[in-house]
């Protein structure tokens, strides 16, 4: 990259943001500029993290799924209900995992056939049968994994918790895919104009449905984190992490129009909403007001870094 | 400027520029326009890409301001223009793009923001129809102010952007390339409309690359060349043709007629049999040899795209049969029609032959990843290939990785052909080659074509281009109503023929 357009470059305008961030928060509370307190911003992102990148997959191929937040959701609550009815620990884990994987699997047959509906609607569709399920299946219980299944959220390896080293491996995964594979490519080339995708002889269906299938793994794997960190659940878990991750994959470049976009630009935007929360926490801004400075915060940065790709 | 040379033999221009100039960094894309335009005047302004045309009508409508020069208009001088005040002054600009709001009416869309109103304020659609029923009989089109604007085909589309002006009360309308997309039947309605206009005293700009129409309409014509003012030619005053204008504006002699020297012609590489795209249609028989050009000639809905895309596996068919180096394929989908050996290059570049959004190489290897690697992409490879096709083609690009909606139509177009020549196909299929693109580049894509005619491709090149089906095919297949209904070959291949089978 020259120098010139490193200005203009909105993963780089990205950073600048967060450290301008960081450093504001060191200097009110010197906490801030703790290892702990770092690792902790990312194992409070890594939820979010993982979820962001299934969410910034399928944008870049020119889709959407606004159900990813209520299935992970549902993949928590099936893990705990099993626990809690006595079944295996691997067995339940399993379950959940692949529930997701099934759902995400229905959105893409669903989307990929039926062109005359964007996805946008078919998966706001989705989200509502998916968070329903959460409901019918906990009864609207408080639900728990009885302090099972600790390592995936809870661990540490050499110091370092376990689902920040998940985090990196899927982010680096992901990454590898769009950028140096064939698949990924045509995925891209999907997002970019679906038509010349085709006229390229590219199976378009049958990519939208294998890229749904992978980012159902990985919201599979978000839930499994997720139950593991909080340890006990209710059917309302996952609301609202479609829009956290939407919000993410945007202010790190993704466009709605699809084919643009990276996944550590992404990877920035959901450091930028875990700096943004971790540092009012810090600073004892109340949980009220947190929002609705986060969400001033995300509109603000997303009209500036859009002024940035105007002006080229 | 010698156009005032004589003012008191007519009247007051209503719109006039003296030495306009505008630079970009690195660029002087105006130097010194002068220019005028009397009251029901069609005055054309011509130029290959790059000329500064754009430059020009973006500083008349206020969009750009000029460094220096003056615009003098209503007896007032002004050193530049703002889009409000050039509304003002009563020049409008019709642009390509589409600015109607589909599911509103016509007649909706020609009062938008100044809406026929009643009591309370409120919108009175009778009035509105009425009124707009009056522009439209005023012009003498064939139009229903009730229709949908999505329900419209491109022309009437046209018809209403001009409408929505003349409701503004404009007396300059500014129409820049209002034919390039459309077939040569419906660019006669444009044309009429031009004169329409005229005759109700309102003055036109007219862009277009199309020097043929420029001719037909204006009464002046103004050539511009690297943003200089090479001439301002008066019809009513010289004889002007074609050749001259082409000369001035590329400041050489341009042969109207590609000159191709005709190469070898093989064996059949391609074959399609009774090919039926509908239970009801026509069936449509075909082959093309190595090294032959086929030239596919006929009218818009004469159903030449259909053919060729169905040909390449991106439309559904009823039955047929297709036979590749004397051995049958089965082609269902355009992966089927690739790794047969067959490219297309379609007519849109911009809705089907680019993702304008990804860079040039993206952009030119996509139809054949798998030369690249089984799963993971060489990378390095990759640039390696694409710098060759992009000498090759000489396609002008800052860096393999510009996006390719920043390079010019001519550029883009050989970056779609890049992409064939990657994928090493033995048949191309041309569908408007030429469309929208100026005349050296022109000139490059026909030699193009000539030479992978000379290695041994076979090309087929749907055109409604008479000179280019004229002098590039070696064979013509006339379509109408879905099926081919004449097949000339040599001293056959002439407008005369190819008209009088297509209507």
């Amino acid at each position: 990259m020259r120098f010139k357009s490193l200005f203009k470059n909105q993963t780089f305008f990205l950073f600048v943001v967060i450290l301008l961030l960081s450093i504001a928060a060191g200097l009110i509370n010197p906490r801030f500029f703790t290892l702990q307190n770092f690792l902790s911003i990312l194992k409070q992102s890594s939820v979010l993290g993982i979820l962001s990148m299934s969410m910034a997959l399928l944008l870049i191929s020119g889709s959407i799924d606004l159900s990813i937040g209520a299935m992970m959701g549902l993949g928590a609550v099936i893990s705990c209900t099993m626990v809690m009815s006595g079944f295996n620990i691997v067995l339940a884990i399993l379950a959940g995992f692949f529930t997701p994987v099934v759902g995400s699997l229905v959105n893409g047959v669903i989307v990929s056939w039926n062109k005359s509906v964007p996805p946008l609607i078919i998966t706001l569709g989705m989200s509502f049968v998916y968070s329903g399920l959460s409901l019918v299946v906990s009864g609207g219980q408080f639900l728990s994994m009885r302090g099972k299944f600790y390592f995936l959220g809870g661990g540490e390896v050499g110091g370092i918790p376990v689902p920040v080293i998940v985090l990196v491996v899927i982010v680096t995964a992901v990454h590898v895919l769009l950028k140096y594979t064939k698949y990924g490519r045509r995925v891209v080339a999907m997002g970019g104009n679906e038509e010349l995708a085709f006229l390229s002889g590219i199976e378009t269906r049958r990519y939208e449905v294998f890229n749904f299938l992978i980012s159902g793994c990985l919201v599979g794997l978000a839930s499994m984190v997720l139950v593991s960190r909080l340890g006990s659940v209710v059917a309302g878990v996952g609301s609202g992490y479609e829009l956290r991750a939407l919000a993410a994959a945007i202010i790190g470049g993704v466009t709605f129009e699809g084919g643009r976009g990276t996944v550590f630009g992404t990877l920035l935007g959901v450091l930028l909403l875990g700096v943004i929360s971790n540092g009012m926490n810090i600073l004892n801004v109340s949980s009220y007001y947190q929002d609705v400075v986060s969400g001033l915060i995300i509109v603000v940065a997303v009209i500036v870094s859009s002024i940035g790709a105007w002006s080229r | 400027m010698v156009d005032d040379a004589d003012p008191n033999n007519r009247e007051e221009p209503l719109l006039r520029t003296e030495g306009i100039v505008k630079t970009f960094p690195g660029v002087e894309a105006l130097s010194d326009v002068s220019f005028s335009l009397y009251p029901g005047e069609v005055h054309s302004v011509v130029g290959e890409n790059g000329a500064g045309k754009s430059t020009f009508i973006k500083i008349l409508s206020g969009a750009l301001q000029p460094d220096s020069g003056t615009i003098y208009s209503d007896a007032q001088e002004f050193s530049h223009l703002d889009p409000h005040k050039s509304q003002d002054l009563g020049i409008q600009v019709i642009y390509q793009e589409n600015i109607l709001v589909p599911s509103m009416s016509v007649a909706e869309n020609i009062f938008v923001g100044h809406e026929k109103t009643g009591s309370f304020g409120l919108i009175n659609y009778n009035r509105t129809i009425q009124e707009a029923k009056e522009l439209i009989d005023s012009l003498g089109i064939n139009l229903d102010p009730k229709t949908k604007v999505e329900q419209l085909g491109v022309v009437d589309k046209q018809f209403v952007k001009v409408l929505k002006a003349i409701a503004l009360e404009s007396r300059v309308i500014i129409m820049d390339e209002p034919v390039a997309a459309l077939p040569p039947e419906d660019t006669e309605k444009i044309l009429t409309l031009v004169r329409d206009l005229k005759r109700k005293g309102i003055s036109v700009i007219y862009i277009s690359h199309k020097l043929e129409d420029v001719l037909g309409i204006s009464d002046r014509i103004t050539v511009l060349k690297d943003g200089e003012l090479v001439n301002v030619h008066d019809l009513s005053e010289e004889e002007v043709g074609e050749d001259l204008i082409s000369r001035e504006m590329v400041g050489r002699p341009v042969e109207k007629f590609y000159k191709r020297e005709k190469s070898e012609i093989g064996d059949v590489l391609f074959r399609v049999e009774e090919l039926r795209r509908f239970k009801s249609s026509p069936t449509v028989d075909l082959e093309v040899r190595e090294g032959e050009i086929l030239g596919i000639a006929g009218l818009a809905n004469a159903g030449r795209t259909e053919l060729v895309r169905t040909i390449f596996g991106a439309e559904n068919y009823e039955k047929g049969k297709f036979e590749y180096k004397g051995k049958r394929v089965k082609i269902f989908s355009p992966k089927d029609a690739i790794s047969t050996g067959i490219g297309l290059i379609p007519e849109d570049r911009r809705v089907s032959g680019l993702a304008s959004g990804l860079s040039v190489s993206e952009n030119i290897t996509i139809a054949d990843l798998d030369k690249l690697g089984n799963f993971f992409l060489d990378l390095d490879q990759e640039k390696e290939f694409v710098q060759k096709h992009v000498d090759q083609l000489e396609i002008k690009t800052p860096h393999l990785e510009q996006e390719v909606r920043f390079l010019s139509g001519g550029n883009q177009q050989k970056v779609v052909l890049a992409r064939w020549l990657f994928a090493n196909v033995d048949l191309l299929i041309f569908d408007e080659p030429t469309r929208g693109i100026d005349v050296n580049t022109k000139a490059e894509i026909y030699k193009i074509m000539h030479g992978l005619a000379k290695e041994g491709k076979a090309i087929i090149m749907v055109s409604s281009e008479m000179p280019e089906l004229i002098s590039m095919s070696d064979r013509v297949l006339v379509m109408k109503e879905d099926s081919v209904v004449a097949e000339l070959t040599g001293e056959d291949i002439t407008e005369e023929e190819i008209v009088s089978h297509a209507v």
